[in-house]
């Protein structure tokens, strides 16, 4: 018996500690386990993956998740990115488990999500009891419970080992735990149905590759600042918003925005591009005169 | 201290043109990437950035590109060879008259502290004393940030990395002191040579501007606030780059010909609070505080200044 997890979030959210949570609690419970994150070419903010699995027997499958048996979207804005691509090989014997405030059935309806699906909005938990929107341990917890294999005080054990490994301030391991303990209590207990764990596909097969031109693999980018089509806004959590009634046109905000998501208007006022403003609220702290406020994104799509 | 006839005086003298469109991969709230596009504003479209491996090399991703002008990339070791490449290709083609010289280009090296202190120092000496005519800017984050937050030259006495973490052994975490590249670069006694910062601004757009009227290397080292290797909230990178000017941490400096001025003298504000903003001198407080360390971080701002505020 194998249960496959895997966590898609973006870089910073903390779901590569996430999965060694959980890792570090089912070893708890006497199983064989695995974790490890995988990072693209980006970083905090950017889509990344982690994986853990975990078995009564020996583990000898190496690499990523292709088939998870919990599948754990940590960021809802995820859902329609089609690069994080977040609900590659579900199937029948799948729980998602969606960071949002819409109900299961409403992301069921948007994406047609194959196998069971539960929502939590973890993030909320996570900015009431701990005071910012890390979910490490949020959602750890709500994966453990998802297992059913793995109790409370092994979770609680696993929270404290982690955290205390990253050197966090024991406050804020406090807090986590507190967090990670709600969220265990808001997840029913699950009895999925029993479905045989499908065999990872492509396990011992070895790829050949072809020959290619080393021109294919060195490709020329030949547009003009094309990276706004990325539109990064999703990456924000909170939204800065400049009250243009009060706002002395110092341009400060303007330069001190590193994303370059802030223009002067004609009639001289600062305008921000939402598409692709990031949210670090630079311009929210540096401001003189304190006309920018910070609204929380709720509606992400 | 001002600079004589400056240019740039305040925010609105600040270029409204963007040369780095939004939507890169970096960081949320990165200081290299500000100081970046704050002095690419200077040197305007007409660039080529040869940018060796590291954060930056992000900026563009195949099929993006953030760029109002060119850009290559090359491994760790070899921008200032690639580089010195451009500027032979251009200045030949100009020579031949098959590129307008008002079409001439300027050669940027771009490179984090990795590459400049470390694996391209042997390269970037070499291009400095052939005088290659190009810009050089260092973004400074102290670490190998793009692969981990792992120890380079650069990395402060007493903070954390990744891989110089604070134990038993060593409580202090980082042992060494940060390599003065400033002064490395100085004694090839190039035309021009600055710290930026991207709290400074104005600062720094005037030595960008006052560079680009010396023929041969142009060196810039921008300090570079990293949120996620600094272990600090994105919004905060200005905010801990003043503090490291003002707590006299980060001397902003130029060498004209290997002569030093500081530019700005700061206030002198106690260290303890540059230390405090960052996660990665949490160590240093918590759980008991190692006065030790940070009276000699407080030991060797101490004695830079007196050498220069004397001289």
């Amino acid at each position: 018996m194998i249960k496959r997890v895997r966590f898609h979030g973006r870089g910073g959210q903390g779901m590569k500690t996430a999965s060694r949570i959980v890792g570090t609690a089912s070893f708890l419970e006497e199983f064989f386990v695995q974790d490890c994150p995988l990072y693209g070419a980006e970083r905090r903010g950017a889509p990344m993956v982690a994986f853990t699995r975990l078995s009564k027997e020996p583990i000898f499958e190496r690499g990523i998740i292709t088939s998870p048996d919990i599948n754990m979207i940590a960021d809802e804005t995820l859902l329609g990115d089609k690069s994080a691509n977040v609900f590659q090989g579900t199937w029948e014997g799948t729980i998602t488990i969606v960071n949002t405030h819409y109900p299961a059935s409403h992301v069921r309806n948007v994406y047609g999500v194959v196998g069971e699906i539960v929502t939590l909005d973890i993030t909320e938990i996570a900015l009431n009891v701990i005071g910012e929107s890390v979910l490490s341990s949020t959602a750890a917890a709500v994966v453990c419970k998802l297992t059913g294999m793995i109790t409370e005080s092994s979770l609680e054990k696993a929270v404290i080992k982690e955290l205390s490994s990253i050197n966090l301030k024991k406050e804020l391991i406090e807090k986590n735990l507190q967090a990670a303990l709600t969220c265990f209590d808001r997840i029913p207990e699950t009895h999925p149905h029993y479905f045989e764990p499908i065999k990872e596909d492509k396990m011992d097969e070895i790829v050949k590759l072809e020959y290619a031109d080393p021109r294919i693999g060195t490709p020329s980018v030949y547009a003009k600042g094309n990276t706004r089509l990325k539109k990064t806004g999703n990456w924000r959590l909170f939204r800065p918003v400049i009250d243009h009634e009060k706002c002395s046109r110092c341009r400060t905000c303007f330069v001190y925005c590193p994303h370059s998501c802030i223009s002067i208007d004609e009639g001289d006022y600062p305008q921000i591009d939402y598409e692709n403003c990031k949210g670090c609220l630079t311009c929210f702290y540096e401001c003189p005169k304190k006309v920018i406020s910070k609204d929380h994104e709720v509606r992400a799509w | 201290m001002s600079m004589k006839n400056a240019v740039y005086t305040k925010f609105k003298d600040i270029s409204r043109e963007e040369h780095i469109s939004p939507g890169t991969a970096l960081c949320t709230g990165c200081g290299g990437l500000l100081a970046l596009r704050l002095a690419y504003k200077v040197l305007g479209e007409n660039v080529v950035i040869v940018n060796a491996a590291g954060c930056f090399t992000l900026l563009s991703v195949y099929p993006y590109n953030p760029f109002s002008s060119s850009w290559m990339y090359t491994a760790m070791a070899s921008a200032p060879a690639g580089a010195q490449g451009i500027r032979d290709a251009l200045d030949i083609l100009i020579k031949k008259g098959k590129l307008k010289s008002e079409e001439n280009l300027k050669v940027v090296v771009l490179t984090g502290d990795g590459a400049a202190n470390d694996i391209g120092l042997q390269s970037t000496s070499a291009a400095i004393h052939r005088g290659l005519d190009f810009h050089y800017f260092c973004y400074d984050n102290e670490a190998y940030s793009n692969t981990g937050f792992q120890m380079s030259s650069a990395t402060p006495y007493g903070s954390r990395t990744a891989t110089s973490l604070p134990g038993e052994i060593n409580p202090q975490g980082t042992v060494q002191r940060k390599k003065d590249l400033f002064e490395i670069w100085r004694a090839h006694k190039p035309p021009y040579l600055a710290t930026v910062s991207p709290s400074h601004p104005v600062d720094l757009s005037n030595k960008f501007e006052k560079a680009s009227k010396f023929e041969g290397p142009k060196l810039f080292i921008a300090l570079s606030p990293c949120p996620p290797g600094w272990s600090f909230g994105a919004s905060n990178s200005v905010n801990i780059a003043r503090l490291a000017v003002q707590t006299g941490i980060w001397p902003l400096k130029e060498a004209v010909y290997g002569e030093v001025k500081h530019t700005v003298i700061p206030k002198f504000k106690p260290v303890e609070k540059y230390l405090r903003t960052q996660n990665r001198y949490n160590h240093l407080f918590n759980p008991v505080k190692q006065v030790d360390v940070i009276d000699n971080i407080k030991k060797d701002v101490e004695q830079y200044w007196e050498r220069y505020l004397d001289s």
